[in-house]
């Protein structure tokens, strides 16, 4: 049984040095992709770990979390079987010492899932769509590389631990393909929110949270101009890491051809 | 009087853990805390510094610090009858003897980067709650996993994620504390049998041989497979443990105990 998730909505807490928050409240609804952003140390990860917690102003931060304008309960917030709420932290290093397979298998079971055959088989494919050096499933965990073990905790988000609820924290700075991890992540229906000092992930988000000294100083709605500039900043980091393949291949690069493409896009936008 | 007991390895974040909870209970309630350790500890005046509650440190020496902890048990509840909680931290170096006992709340934190929980004896099979610690250094898929194996070993235990650094999930198990049994005047009893003192080993000895020490452990062994387990005083001893070893020390016969007659 899968609860159905339309809104989720964060009641202000404290900051870091104990100040009230000063929004009312911000609601996230089904299907919207926001970013969180602010400083290094500002407290964007905090954010997310109140929301993975459904926190009930017991963390830090003494915020609230509702679910459909409710209360979550406790099964909610600590049974993994019932779980809402995925989450890709910033930590990369795996420390359980079995095969990719064996793992991956481990965590169907835990979740109360049968396996279905050639499921493993998807999450590993997928894991290879995000990582330059691909994985097999015999390979043992622990050898994995960063971006390895990124790629492999991305495809397990989207295939094993599916749930309406997807926190990513500096996808970014991974060293995988970035967007392709999006678009396994991000399915309609869901919620979305990550933390990012990317500029281009920032504002190709909905809305944007805004985080200084712990707390959340302002709320943003991403305007039509910047998600047009968002495009633009991804099509010239693009252009970067076609150079950066041609770098690795050993071959040299003479000049650079930067030119702007037209933006396939039904509204018209100025940049 | 409730009587909380936290075990788990040193490191793992017991008394970081324990004064966020005691943060949470202070106001509502009179506490006392109690650290055991080996050989030294300075967390009883931390703790009393931090959150002006009466606090004691008790140290094994040369004595396990788990038996240590079972025997300075009842002076420690004597002394402290005015309160409503105490808490008792133990040195956390066995993971065989845990001192919980049946009549109160036994609390295993538990590091989750220590490797697998089926390692882990009555400190964790035996816990009535388990307080997962260091969860953020690893990745969700791991901590539901490590979750999932808790459980096959302890299917009853209450599970909690704590961090000892920001203090998330104090307050889960502050409510688990408020929701346990209280204790009356009663003796207490060990969730558990703590190892006896079956070789010679336990008694001081220090030379390694093949001989008597291996002798007398290997008798013990089988007198153990033969007892029944019960402690149940028929053979003149308080447990199965007291009468192998009076066995073995030629002060007790076999034939005392009505199950092996049979």
């Amino acid at each position: 049984m899968r609860e159905e998730i339309n809104k989720i909505t964060i009641l202000p807490g404290i900051n870091k040095f104990g100040e009230n928050e000063r929004f009312e409240k911000i609601d996230i609804k089904k299907g919207q992709v926001v970013a969180i952003v602010g400083h290094t140390g500002a407290g964007k990860s905090q954010l997310l770990y109140d929301l993975e917690r459904l926190a009930q102003k017991d963390t830090k931060s003494k915020r609230k979390i509702l679910v459909n304008d409710e209360v979550p309960d406790k099964e909610l917030r600590f049974n993994p079987k019932r779980k809402l709420i995925a989450s890709l932290a910033q930590s990369m290093n795996f420390f359980t010492d079995m095969s990719v397979g064996d793992f991956l298998q481990l965590h169907l079971e835990s979740r109360g899932k049968k396996s279905k055959k050639g499921l493993i088989k998807e999450v590993i494919d997928e894991t290879n769509k995000i990582t330059g050096e691909t994985i097999s499933p015999k390979m043992n965990l622990l050898n994995l590389s960063g971006g390895q073990s990124r790629a492999l905790m991305v495809s397990d988000v989207a295939n094993i631990s599916i749930s309406p609820i997807i926190l990513i924290d500096e996808i970014e700075n991974a060293g995988i393909r970035k967007e392709e991890a999006i678009k396994i992540l991000v399915e309609e229906g869901k919620i979305i929110l990550i933390v990012t000092h990317d500029p281009s992930l920032a504002l190709s988000a909905d809305k944007r949270i805004i985080i200084k000294n712990g707390g959340v100083v302002k709320i943003l709605n991403t305007s039509l101009k910047e998600k047009g500039i968002a495009h633009y900043l991804n099509w010239i980091e693009n252009y970067g890491l076609d150079i950066r393949e041609k770098i690795r291949k050993g071959e040299e690069i003479k000049n650079v051809e930067i030119y702007c493409e037209p933006i396939k896009s039904k509204n018209k936008i100025q940049i | 009087m409730k009587f909380i007991i936290f075990a788990g390895t040193p490191g793992s974040g017991k008394t970081s853990i324990i004064k966020y909870i005691i943060q949470e209970l202070k106001n509502d309630s009179k506490l006392f805390f109690a650290k055991f350790d080996c050989l030294q500890t300075l967390d009883n005046e931390r703790i009393t510094q931090e959150h002006k509650i009466p606090a004691v440190k008790k140290l094994s020496g040369e004595l396990c610090p788990d038996h240590y902890t079972a025997l300075e048990i009842p002076k420690i509840i004597k002394e402290n009858q005015d309160k409503d909680i105490i808490i008792l931290e133990t040195a956390g170096l066995c993971l065989r003897c845990s001192p919980y006992v049946k009549e109160g709340l036994g609390v295993n934190v538990l590091d989750i980067t220590s490797g697998d929980p089926s390692r882990y004896g009555p400190i964790l099979t035996e816990a009535d709650i388990v307080a997962i610690s260091k969860g953020d250094l690893i990745s969700q898929a791991e901590r539901e996993i490590f979750r999932a194996k808790v459980l096959k070993v302890n299917p009853k235990a209450k599970i909690s994620e704590v961090n000892g650094l920001t203090g998330e999930g104090a307050i889960d198990i502050a409510e688990f504390i408020k929701e346990s049994p209280v204790i009356k005047n009663e003796n207490l009893t060990l969730k558990h049998s703590m190892p006896s003192a079956l070789c010679g080993y336990c008694y001081g000895n220090r030379i390694i041989d093949e001989k008597e020490e291996h002798q007398r452990a290997l008798a013990g062994k089988e007198l153990k497979n033969l007892v029944p387990g019960l402690n149940c005083g028929k053979c003149g001893f308080k447990s199965c443990n007291e009468f192998i070893r009076a066995v073995l020390d030629g002060k007790a016969k076999k034939e005392q105990c009505p199950f092996i007659k049979q």
